[in-house]
């Protein structure tokens, strides 16, 4: 067999023998332990664990709770029971039982705590206490979760030994903390001069305390602030009475001087904090004040505010009463003296002085016009009108100012005679001065001359054919209209305006009493390039010295100018005057002339042969050229004269009275000077050179009238005796006319007309191709021989004439036919008869050479005439 | 009847494992078997006695070791009831259990074949089969014996079947009575 078989079997066998392990369960061994007991074998008490495992004796649970203190120090009860895992109840049986075994330890609130516990926390405070200066004990009772009476019982006995501190109120504090402390409330006491409420006293230590500490410190009680008031006072460091234990009243102020040193920050907040002030802070303001007085002869009130003077004016008033006390400054006489006597040297140098700039740069502009007001030489200087006093500072004398306002007046002057074409734009054109309206109207007269203005653009031509077509057409009731109007006006807006808004150049004129040069800005301007001192004054400021000086001097300037056109305007008015009359008299012999040509007329309308055509356009004819010779030189005069007049008005200056002769205006110049005029007048003045266009007189008569009413003139009225004077004169004109007339062609026309005025008492105005028919109407009137002559005389006019045209090519159309006066629907052979004629006369004396045709024309007529005056 | 209780089964993880696959008739095969099963059974009695739980002696009853003898007992109502203990080694095992006989018991109760082989459960097969070779006589008698008696001995004291040896009157054996 294998030996390893039976040594295993051997094995097997050991193992089998082998006593088993006997076991015992916990059931088993809970009932043993009572049989053990119930038998008195275990004579002790015996405490089972929380878990019900274990038992456990009295001594090892109580050996077990003191080696636990001794290992925290401080242990709760609960925390205990849970460690050990027994009972609480056997927990706290046991700990009464340890602690009231050992001294050193204290049961409280369920916590066990050693005294050496309380010497660690002790320390710890005391380190704390160290950093902070201060520890309130409810800080440290929240830390350590104990009440801070209890902190107190065991602070107190530690205080002076393991905490180096003092206990006051609640708090602990080092004693560096209480110094300060104390160094404070010693501080206020001395400083304080007043009787003072304690508790006042120590809240506002308390803040200042607060704003020391920041953020972290802890409110002080105010009893510990008493009790170290008590020891000083106890102590004698501070001399006073304590009234009812809350008022203060200190003795004297001792040895203020070492405590201010020594707390400085917090007497000047005390003293700015009490409304009084201590004796050595007044002195010291006092002092301060006096330095800066004394040398720079003045002080600003902010100054005082700053040193803590409340009422700075009446503080320095009482000190010193030689000063003067200004806005923001208090100045003492030595300065107002100083600036006197500049101001005094301006005013006689004639020149100007800022005041600003001697005065220190703190007087501040009111500062520096008042102080103005002390200077006794500015004052007599002001009264007597020497100096002006502009802008709050500037000090300028009468002299500097006149110049400096005749220098601008001479310029403004210059300005005005540069006229138009200088900078100044057209509104200022004709109303800064007289020179400026008259060079402007010389202008305008000799622009009619020439046409056209020399220097003007092509507005201001227009303009002054405007000014003069509207000068003839004023008369004398416009006038007194027109001086009311502006006598009104004139109370509105007394002097200046003298413009009126209806006439011609409205928009112009509306701003003439503004004249842009004398604005402000323009005038600052000038002053400066004047004088440029003061710009360089006024550099970066130029408001403060020019407006004013500008301000002073436009009113100035601007009544002169007032004066200048015043007196132009008085001018004016006796030339209106001499305008008016004028026109009133050329209207009244020029009117009548017309009338009594227009008579004339009569005579061959009332002719049976009216109706035929060839006549209708004779009349036609007579009328248009009655129109164009009498009645256009009475539109033109009017219009002319209007014009003028109404410029007058406006304010300009006409060259002497006189009216150049009316030249020749064409429709389109009427138009425009008619249009020109004001008003209805414009209306009228139209129309009237509408008729004059037209082709009757009569028309042309009744609107002549109505416009010269309108413009206020008086229109005479032909009357029997009037017409009959007037016939004597003009016949005894023509006579005389005729006498002296040696052109043979003009001279038929007049002896024409003579012969009407002579049978007919008509006078008549008859164009030369017109002539033929009167001379044919006359064959009744005259006896054959002398119409004979005359109808030979008018043949032969007419072959000189033919002959003269003739000899500058174009024959029958001139003389006969002209431009256009066929008239319309006339029959076929009129021109061809016409031409037929004239040849007839033509060939008939051709061969009279023009000279012996003109002599013999002499020759015939001179004899008929001679039979006719018979 | 169930599967085996947890204490059954946790013990039966405890008995080391065999590794030869020998069967009586294979020699010196057999003969490490035979080790291995010496050594499974050590294993076993000691975990038995360290737990106080011993309950069966047994030893080979030929040198060839295909025949083993001895007792097992079973304590209820604090009585120690003894029984024979005998079985073979077949000529398959390992494939084959050996068949545990309690020939005390013979006749006595249901669960038994005649000669007083055991009933085992129906688990029991398969897991043999299942754990051929590693299983050997420890674990035939941890997995079949032990809960046989466990269940079968209260049943059978109860019905009278088996009555204590003290009650019999055989003075002879009265040394194996333990009273506690």
């Amino acid at each position: 067999m294998d030996e390893e078989l039976l040594e295993l079997q051997r094995q097997f066998e050991f193992a089998q023998q082998a006593k088993s392990s006997i076991r015992l369960s916990e059931r088993n061994v809970v009932e043993l332990v009572q049989k053990l007991q119930q038998l008195e074998i275990i004579d002790f008490e015996l405490l089972h664990t929380s878990s019900g495992k274990e038992y456990i004796t009295q001594e090892q649970l109580r050996s077990e709770i003191v080696s636990e203190i001794n290992k925290r120090g401080r242990v709760s009860l609960i925390d205990l029971a849970d460690t050990i895992g027994v009972d609480l109840y056997h927990v706290e049986k046991q700990s009464q039982h340890v602690v009231s075994n050992d001294s050193s330890l204290v049961l409280i609130n369920g916590e066990i705590v050693s005294s050496s516990y309380w010497d660690t926390v002790s320390e710890e405070i005391n380190e704390r206490l160290q950093e902070c200066s201060q520890i309130s004990l409810a800080e440290i009772a929240a830390q350590l979760q104990v009440g801070s009476e209890l902190i107190v019982s065991v602070l107190e006995p530690r205080i002076g030994t393991l905490i180096k501190g003092r206990l006051e109120g609640g708090q602990l504090y080092t004693p560096a903390y209480v110094a300060r402390v104390n160094a404070m409330v010693c501080g206020a006491a001395r400083g304080i001069a007043v009787p003072m409420n304690m508790s006042a006293w120590w809240s506002s230590l308390q803040v200042l305390l607060q704003d020391m500490d920041g953020f972290s410190g802890v409110a002080v009680e105010s009893s510990f602030f008493q009790s170290l008031f008590n020891n000083l006072v106890k102590g004698g460091e501070i001399l006073g009475s304590l009234r009812a234990g809350v008022h203060w009243t200190p003795s004297v102020l001792i040895d203020q001087f070492v405590y201010i040193h020594w707390l400085s920050s917090y007497i000047l907040v005390y003293l700015a904090y009490m409304s009084s002030i201590c004796q050595v802070f007044a002195m010291a303001q006092k002092k301060c004040v006096e330095s800066f007085f004394s040398q720079n002869s003045f002080i600003s009130y902010e100054t005082l505010h700053k040193l803590g003077i409340p009422q700075p004016i009446q503080y320095l008033q009482s000190r010193y009463p030689e000063g003067k006390a200004l806005d923001t400054v208090f100045v003492h006489g030595s300065l107002i003296e100083m600036l006197d006597n500049s101001v005094d040297d301006a005013v006689e140098c004639g020149s100007w002085i800022v005041s600003l700039t001697i005065l220190p740069t703190s007087f501040t502009p009111q500062d520096a016009s008042k102080v103005l007001s002390f200077c006794p030489t500015v004052q007599r200087a002001l009264k007597s009108g020497k100096a002006h006093v502009l802008g709050e500072s500037y000090i300028l004398s009468d002299t500097f100012v006149k110049h400096l306002f005749d220098s601008i007046q001479k310029e403004m002057e210059n300005i005005s005679l540069s006229g138009h074409s200088a900078v100044v734009s057209s509104d200022t054109s004709h109303d800064n001065s007289s020179n400026l309206a008259d060079q402007d109207e010389y202008g305008n007269q000799s622009g009619i001359g020439k046409s056209a203005p020399e220097k003007g653009s092509k507005k201001k031509k227009g303009k002054s054919a405007v000014n003069v077509k509207g000068g003839s057409a004023e008369s004398g009731m416009e006038l007194q209209e027109s001086t009311k109007k502006k006598q009104k006006k004139g109370k509105v807006n007394p002097g200046a305006q003298v413009s009126d808004p209806k006439s011609g150049a409205k928009k112009d004129t509306e701003r003439l009493d503004q004249p842009s040069f004398l604005s402000e800005k323009s005038l600052i301007q000038k002053i400066m390039s004047m004088i440029p001192d003061l710009e360089e004054q006024g550099l970066d400021d130029p408001e403060t010295v020019l407006a004013p000086l500008a301000q002073h001097l436009r009113p100035m300037l601007l009544n002169s100018w007032m004066e200048r056109r015043k007196a132009a305007f008085t001018e004016n008015a006796q030339q209106m005057k001499q305008l008016l009359d004028d026109l009133q008299r050329k209207l009244d012999e020029a009117f009548l002339n017309i009338q009594l040509y227009e008579k004339a007329l009569d005579l061959f309308e009332d002719d049976p042969q009216n109706a035929v055509r060839s006549l209708l356009i004779l009349m036609v004819l007579l009328h248009k050229h009655l129109l164009r010779t009498a009645a256009t030189p009475i539109v033109d005069t009017l219009l002319v004269h209007l014009d003028k007049h109404c410029k007058l008005k406006n304010g300009f200056q006409l060259e002497g009275s006189q009216i150049s002769e009316p030249v020749a205006m064409s429709s389109a110049d009427r138009i425009s000077l008619a249009k020109g005029l004001p008003g209805s007048l414009s209306v009228k003045a139209i129309e009237l050179v509408e008729t004059l266009e037209g082709k009757l007189v009569e028309a042309f008569i009744s609107t002549a009238r109505e416009l010269i009413e309108e413009s206020g003139l008086i229109s005479k009225k032909l009357d029997k005796k009037l017409e009959r004077t007037l016939l004597h004169s003009y016949r005894k004109d023509l006579s005389s006319q005729v006498a002296a007339e040696s052109d043979p062609v003009s001279l038929l026309a007049k002896v024409v007309s003579l012969l009407y005025v002579q049978i007919h008492g008509k006078a008549l105005q008859a164009p030369g191709r017109a002539i033929s028919v009167a001379v044919a109407r006359l064959k009744d009137k005259l006896d054959d021989s002398a119409f004979k002559t005359l109808q030979d005389y008018q043949r032969a006019a007419v072959t000189l004439l033919s002959l003269m045209s003739s000899a500058t090519g174009n024959v029958r159309r001139r003389l006969y036919v002209g431009q256009n006066i066929e008239p319309e629907g006339a029959p076929r052979g009129f021109d061809a008869g016409v031409e037929e004629y004239s040849y007839k006369i033509l060939t008939g004396v051709g061969s009279v050479s023009l000279h012996t045709l003109t002599g013999k024309m002499l020759v015939s007529l001179f004899c008929f005439f001679v039979v006719f005056e018979t | 009847m169930e599967t085996w209780d947890p204490t059954t089964k946790s013990t039966l993880t405890q008995i080391p494992l065999l590794s030869v696959k020998a069967g009586p008739r294979d020699g010196a095969a057999w003969t490490q078997r035979l080790k291995e099963e010496y050594k499974a059974l050590i294993a076993y009695t000691a975990m038995n006695k360290s737990k106080d739980n011993d309950w069966f002696r047994i030893s080979a009853a030929n040198p060839e070791g295909t025949r083993w003898t001895g007792k097992c007992w079973y304590v209820h109502n604090l009585l120690k009831y003894e029984f024979d203990l005998q079985f073979d080694i077949p000529v398959t095992y390992p494939a084959t259990a050996p068949e545990l006989e309690l020939p005390q018991l013979d006749g006595k109760t249901q669960k038994m074949y005649r000669g007083g082989k055991i009933c085992l459960t129906v688990h029991f097969k398969p897991l043999w089969a299942k754990n051929c070779p590693r299983f050997g006589v420890a674990h035939a008698l941890c997995l079949g014996l032990a809960p046989w008696l466990a269940a079968e001995i209260p049943i059978l004291v109860d019905s009278g079947m088996v009555k204590h040896k003290d009650d019999t009157a055989a003075s002879s054996e009265s040394s194996d009575v333990k009273a506690v």
